[in-house]
C-alpha cells in the first residue's frame, strides 16, 4: 500500500506512524522542514531559531532520527542533521495521496500562519494536501481560485485565502 | 489618458493580515494618486458583500471600509445586450477554458465578469485603457489577449498583485501607468 523514498531501516509500519505524527504534529513539522532546508542543522539550532523547548526539541530529533526521516550527517558533538524530501504515496480505495515534505511544511506552517491553522481545522490534512496541488496549478496560472471552490466546494473567498497562504510554501520547494 | 483600475478579489486577500499593513499602503497609493478601484458586482459579493454575505473566521479582509471612503466603487451592472461585452465574455469563458484544461461550464462568471467590465469600459468611452490588478491568472492573460483582438489594442494591462508587488505598491504606480 505504500511505496517509500524514506530511507532508514525502521519497519513500514513504525514509520507511518512517525508520518501521521508528522501531519498532527506541527512543532515535529517544524523540525522536520528545517534540517532539510538548513545545511548542517544541530539541535541547538533548532532551540534558537524554531524557538522550541530543549527537551521537546532533543526528543523529537531523537523521534525522527529513529524512523530515518532525518540523519546524523557529522557524527560528532555538536552533531548535525540533514534530510531527504520525503515522498511517500498511499493508495486506499484506489484514492492516491502522496504526503510530501512541502505538505509536512505547509502543516507545520498553521503555528503561525492562522489561514492555514483554519483550513486544517475545517478540512483537515486531506482537504489541505488537496488545496497545496492547487496552489501548484494556481502558481503555473492553470486554475484560479474560482475553478478550485467550485470543484473542492468551498467559497471563493476560502479558496483565494488558502492558495495565497500555500503560494510561499510551492515556491520555496521550486526554488531548489 | 483616462485610466480605470479594476480590482479583483485576490487584490484584497492579499492586503489581509497582521496590522493589515500592505492595505494600508494600498490605501495611501490609491488615495494620494486620486484614482479609484473599481471592482465588478460579482467580486463585491465574493468578497461578502450583500445579500450574499460570507465572513471567513482566520481574519478579516479590510475592503468594507475603502467603499465608505469611496476609493473601491462597485462597478454598474454589466450589459449583456451589448453585443462586444457579451461577445468577449463569451471568449473569455472559452479562453480560460482552454487555458485551464476545464469544460466551458465551469467557468465562472465572476472570471469573465472582470473582462466584460474592461470591455465595457473601453467601449463606452469611460476609460481610454484599463488596468486589471488580479491573482488570477488566466482571467488577467484572457484580458490582455481577447481585448486587442476586440479592437482595443494598447488599452489593457494586467498586473499581478503579487505579495511583494503589493509589499512596494506607491502612488507613482498608478500615476505613472
Amino acid at each position: 500500500m505504500s511505496q517509500s523514498t524514506t530511507p532508514g531501516e525502521t519497519p513500514p509500519i513504525q514509520q507511518l506512524r512517525t508520518l501521521v505524527d508528522l501531519l498532527e504534529n506541527p512543532t515535529l513539522a517544524r523540525i522536520y522542514t528545517h534540517v532539510l532546508q538548513t545545511e548542517g542543522a544541530t539541535v541547538e539550532d533548532l532551540i534558537s531559531e524554531l524557538d522550541i523547548p530543549q527537551g521537546t526539541a532533543y526528543d523529537y530529533v531523537g523521534r525522527l532520527e529513529d524512523t530515518g526521516l532525518i540523519t546524523k550527517a557529522r557524527k560528532e558533538r555538536p552533531y548535525e542533521f540533514a534530510a531527504e524530501p520525503l515522498s511517500i504515496t498511499l493508495t486506499t480505495d484506489g484514492e492516491e495521496r502522496t504526503i510530501t515534505a512541502e505538505l509536512v511544511d505547509a502543516v507545520g506552517r498553521r503555528e503561525a500562519d492562522k489561514d492555514i491553522d483554519v483550513y486544517l481545522d475545517r478540512h483537515g490534512v486531506d482537504g489541505l494536501a488537496t488545496a497545496l496541488e492547487y496552489a501548484h496549478e494556481y502558481v503555473d496560472g492553470t486554475v484560479n481560485h474560482r475553478i478550485m471552490a467550485r470543484e473542492v466546494d468551498i467559497s471563493p473567498l476560502e479558496a483565494e485565502i488558502i492558495l495565497q497562504a500555500l503560494e510561499s510554501v510551492v515556491l520555496e520547494y521550486r526554488d531548489e | 489618458m483616462k485610466i480605470e483600475y479594476i480590482a479583483d478579489t485576490g487584490v484584497f486577500v492579499r492586503c489581509g493580515g497582521p496590522n493589515a499593513d500592505k492595505y494600508q499602503r494600498l490605501r495611501r497609493a490609491v488615495r494620494q494618486a486620486d484614482v479609484e478601484l473599481l471592482i465588478p458586482r460579482r467580486v463585491h459579493l465574493e468578497l461578502g458583500g450583500k445579500p450574499n454575505n460570507v465572513s471567513y473566521p482566520s481574519r478579516p479582509i479590510p475592503w468594507q471600509e475603502g467603499i465608505e471612503e469611496g476609493w473601491i466603487l462597485v462597478a454598474e451592472e454589466l450589459e449583456y445586450a451589448n453585443p462586444l461585452v457579451s461577445g468577449i465574455m463569451d471568449a473569455s469563458r472559452r479562453f480560460i477554458a482552454n487555458e485551464t484544461n476545464r469544460p466551458e461550464d465551469s467557468i465562472e462568471k465572476t472570471d469573465t465578469a472582470l473582462v466584460g467590465l474592461a470591455a465595457q469600459l473601453l467601449d463606452s468611452g469611460d476609460a481610454e485603457k484599463v488596468i486589471l490588478l488580479t491573482t488570477d491568472k488566466p482571467a488577467g492573460r484572457a484580458a490582455e489577449t481577447l481585448l486587442p483582438e476586440y479592437g482595443f489594442p494598447d488599452q489593457i494591462e494586467y498586473w499581478y498583485a503579487s505579495e511583494s508587488y503589493l509589499e512596494q505598491m506607491t502612488a507613482a504606480e498608478f500615476i505613472d501607468s
